[in-house]
C-alpha cells in the first residue's frame, strides 16, 4: 500500500524546486510522472506552469489526493535544474523511502551557489566579453565590464528585498547606461552602443526565450506564453531603461 | 592565417568566455559549465561562416542550430538536462544589439527605421527559436518511442 499523502507532499515539493530553478514545464510534468509511477501511483495528473504546479493521484478506492502549490519566485539555477534531475532519476530507480528524498530535497535547497564575488565576476566579464564579441574595442569592453559590475550591485540588493522583475531589469539597464555614458564623456570608451549592448546581455531574456521554445514545443501553450510573456517584458524594461538615461543625457554627442 | 584568428578564432573565443561568465551568473557548475560554454563557441563559429549568405537571420538560425544540436548531444553523452547547454549556448544569438538599437531610433524619432529594426528583431528572435525548435523536433522523432505513453505528443495533448 502507497502512503499518497507522502508520495504527494514529496513529488510536489520536488516539482516545486524545479520550478524555482528554471526547469522547463514539461520537464517537471516527465519527471513527476516518472515519479509517481515508480511507487505505483498508476493514475496521476501533473499540471505545470511557470507559477503553479498541481499534482493529482487517484488511489484504488477511487479517493483522489491533490496538492496545489503557488510559485511567487522565479529564478534559473542550472546546478539546481541538474542535481534534481539526477535525484529524481536515483529516486525513480531505487524507491528509498519519502523521508530520505526530503532530506535529500532539503539539503539540495540549502546547498548554496557562487558567492557574491564570483557572481560579480560574471555580470562583469558577460559583459565585457560580449562588447569585445560585438566588435567593440578593448577600452569600450573596460568600460562595460564596470557597467556589468554596476548592474550587478544594482540588482543583487533589489532581488534580496523582492522587488518586482520589470522595475529591477529597467532600473538595471538604466544604471548601465548611465555608466556607460560617463565612461565614453570621461574619454575612456569610443563605442556607447557597443559598450551598452555588451552591459545589456547579462539582463537579456535569454532563458525566457529558449524555454518558451521548448515549452511550446511540448504543447505546453500556457507556460509556453508567460515565458513570452516575461521575455517581452524584459525587453521592453530594458529598453525603456537605457532609453530614459540616453535622452536624459542626450547620448554621447 | 592571420585572417582566420581575428576572424574566427578570436569571436568565437570571446563568446566562450562570455558563455564562462554567464555559467557564474546562473550557477552552472564544473564540467558542465565548461562544456555548456564551449557550445556557445560552437554556435558562434557556425553563425560566422555562414556570413557568405551576407543574411544575418540565416546567420543566427545556422548559429542556434548549431547550438541546439550540439546541446542534445552533450546531454545524452553527460546525462544532464539539454536545457542547461542551451540556455548557456544560445546567449550569444539573443538579439540584445536589437533591442539597443530598436530603442535608440524610436528616441531619435525616426519612425521608419525604429519599425523596420523592430521587425529586424523579431525575425531574428524568431530565428533562433526556430533554430532550436527544428533540432528539438527531430531528437523527439529519434527518441519517440521512449517516451512515456500516457504523454500524447503534438497538439492532441
Amino acid at each position: 500500500m502507497i502512503d499518497y499523502d507522502a508520495l504527494l507532499n514529496t513529488a510536489s515539493t520536488m516539482g516545486l524546486r524545479m520550478l524555482e530553478s528554471g526547469a522547463e514545464a514539461y520537464r517537471v510534468e516527465d519527471s513527476l510522472q516518472r515519479l509517481c509511477r515508480a511507487y505505483g501511483a498508476d493514475s496521476c495528473e501533473i499540471f505545470a506552469i511557470p507559477s503553479l504546479l498541481i499534482v493529482s493521484l487517484c488511489d484504488p478506492e477511487g479517493h483522489s489526493h491533490t496538492r496545489v502549490r503557488r510559485l511567487y519566485r522565479r529564478g534559473t539555477n542550472l546546478w539546481q535544474v541538474d542535481q534534481l534531475n539526477s535525484l529524481c532519476r536515483a529516486v525513480c530507480q531505487g524507491t528509498p523511502p519519502f523521508p530520505e528524498v526530503d532530506g535529500s530535497l532539503a539539503r539540495l535547497a540549502e546547498a548554496k551557489g557562487y558567492s557574491p564575488l564570483l557572481q560579480l565576476a560574471g555580470f562583469a566579464f558577460v559583459a565585457a566579453f560580449f562588447t569585445l564579441l560585438f566588435k567593440g574595442t578593448a577600452a569600450d569592453a573596460l568600460c562595460s565590464l564596470v557597467a556589468g559590475a554596476v548592474i550587478f550591485f544594482a540588482k543583487y540588493p533589489m532581488e534580496r528585498h523582492r522587488a518586482n522583475s520589470f522595475f529591477v531589469n529597467g532600473a538595471c539597464s538604466f544604471l548601465a547606461a548611465l555608466t556607460a555614458i560617463a565612461g565614453v564623456r570621461l574619454g575612456v570608451g569610443q563605442n556607447l552602443d557597443k559598450i551598452i549592448i555588451g552591459a545589456f546581455m547579462g539582463l537579456v531574456p535569454g532563458v525566457a526565450i529558449t524555454n518558451f521554445m521548448r515549452d511550446v514545443l511540448e504543447g505546453d501553450l500556457f507556460a509556453g506564453i508567460t515565458k513570452l510573456t516575461e521575455s517581452l517584458l524584459t525587453a521592453t524594461a530594458l529598453a525603456l531603461g537605457a532609453g530614459i538615461a540616453l535622452s536624459l543625457l542626450g547620448g554621447a554627442a | 592565417m592571420m585572417e582566420i584568428f581575428t576572424g574566427l578564432l578570436l569571436p568565437c573565443f570571446y563568446a566562450v568566455m562570455a558563455c564562462v561568465a554567464f555559467c557564474l551568473v546562473l550557477n552552472h557548475h564544473g564540467k558542465l559549465m565548461v562544456v555548456s560554454s564551449l557550445g556557445g563557441g560552437v554556435g558562434w563559429a557556425a553563425c560566422l561562416l555562414c556570413a557568405f549568405t551576407g543574411s544575418d537571420i540565416v546567420q543566427y538560425f545556422a548559429g542556434a542550430v548549431a547550438v541546439a544540436a550540439y546541446a542534445e548531444v552533450m546531454a545524452r553523452l553527460m546525462k544532464a538536462p539539454a536545457t542547461g547547454f542551451l540556455v548557456v549556448g544560445i546567449l550569444p544569438f539573443v538579439p540584445g544589439g536589437g533591442i539597443y538599437y530598436t530603442m535608440e531610433y524610436c528616441l531619435s524619432g525616426d519612425t521608419e527605421l525604429f519599425l523596420t529594426t523592430g521587425i529586424h528583431t523579431f525575425g531574428v528572435a524568431g530565428a533562433v527559436a526556430v533554430g532550436i525548435l527544428l533540432v528539438s523536433s527531430i531528437t523527439r522523432l529519434l527518441r519517440e518511442g521512449r517516451a512515456p505513453k500516457n504523454r500524447h505528443l503534438g497538439g492532441e495533448k
